[in-house]
């Protein structure tokens, strides 16, 4: 299965929505790192990242998030993570990377 | 409590990937119909698809390679053991001491995990118990 990124700019909470569907694994990561460190550059903005639809994380896919959250904190910017399966925040958890980005039911 | 009568005796199935990122999830796939076919649960299940691609990517990550990835499945009835080989390079070796966060993962969900290195062979061997069978 493939990876599918919507975002959108949300301009009330001026913010990014990213909204990945399908699977964040060594193939699909190199795309998913270009297209954020495109807005990145498009937008210094908070992420919200919308795991409704992700299905599968790996480390390589963390590590995507973390190079991604070392950049905006340099502006003091975050990366939010929302509505992630239970198999996904599981990784989150053993790797304490649930402390590192905001997590949220 | 009388010998139950094995079901999987030393069992075993092999797979061989190409080095190449898109068949690690067709390992994902064949490592979940395999756990499912020895009655882990699906969190179980879960798991040992995450370590198995995790190791696999371990050894992708280094890049330096252009052998294929062997993986081998021995299924008993109340564990499975599998093994992730692959040809590494002596410069792929000193590499794959990085990968820190993938190792981890593996570790963090399996009951026991081992690496070797034996001749230019890279070796992770990996057990998963069903924890709610009577050892």
């Amino acid at each position: 299965m493939a990876l599918e990124v919507i975002k959108n700019f949300n301009d009330e909470n001026q913010c990014w929505i990213i909204k990945p569907t399908g699977e964040l694994d060594i193939y699909t990561s190199p795309n998913f790192k270009e297209i954020l460190n495109e807005i990145i550059e498009e937008k210094r903005a908070d992420i919200t990242i919308d795991g409704e639809k992700l299905e599968y994380i790996d480390s390589t896919g963390l590590g995507v998030l973390i190079s991604a959250l070392k950049k905006l904190k340099e502006n003091e910017h975050n990366i939010k993570i929302i509505n992630i399966k239970a198999n996904i925040k599981k990784l989150f958890n053993i790797t304490g990377l649930n402390k590192v980005f905001i997590i949220k039911e | 409590m009388s010998e139950k009568l094995k079901i999987y005796d030393n069992d075993n199935i092999k797979i061989s990937i190409p080095n190449k990122p898109e068949f690690v999830g067709v390992v994902r796939l064949t490592t979940s119909a395999i756990s499912n076919r020895l009655g882990f649960n699906i969190e179980e299940i879960d798991d040992i698809k995450v370590a198995v691609a995790e190791a696999c990517t371990i050894i992708l990550e280094s890049q330096l390679t252009n052998t294929n990835i062997d993986i081998e499945y021995i299924l008993n009835d109340n564990e499975m053991t599998i093994f992730v080989r692959s040809e590494i390079s002596e410069q792929d070796n000193e590499q794959l001491a990085e990968k820190g966060l993938g190792l981890f993962i593996i570790k963090s969900l399996m009951n026991e995990v081992e690496m070797k290195d034996d001749s230019g062979i890279k070796e992770l061997k990996m057990i998963k118990r069903i924890e709610d069978v009577a050892q």
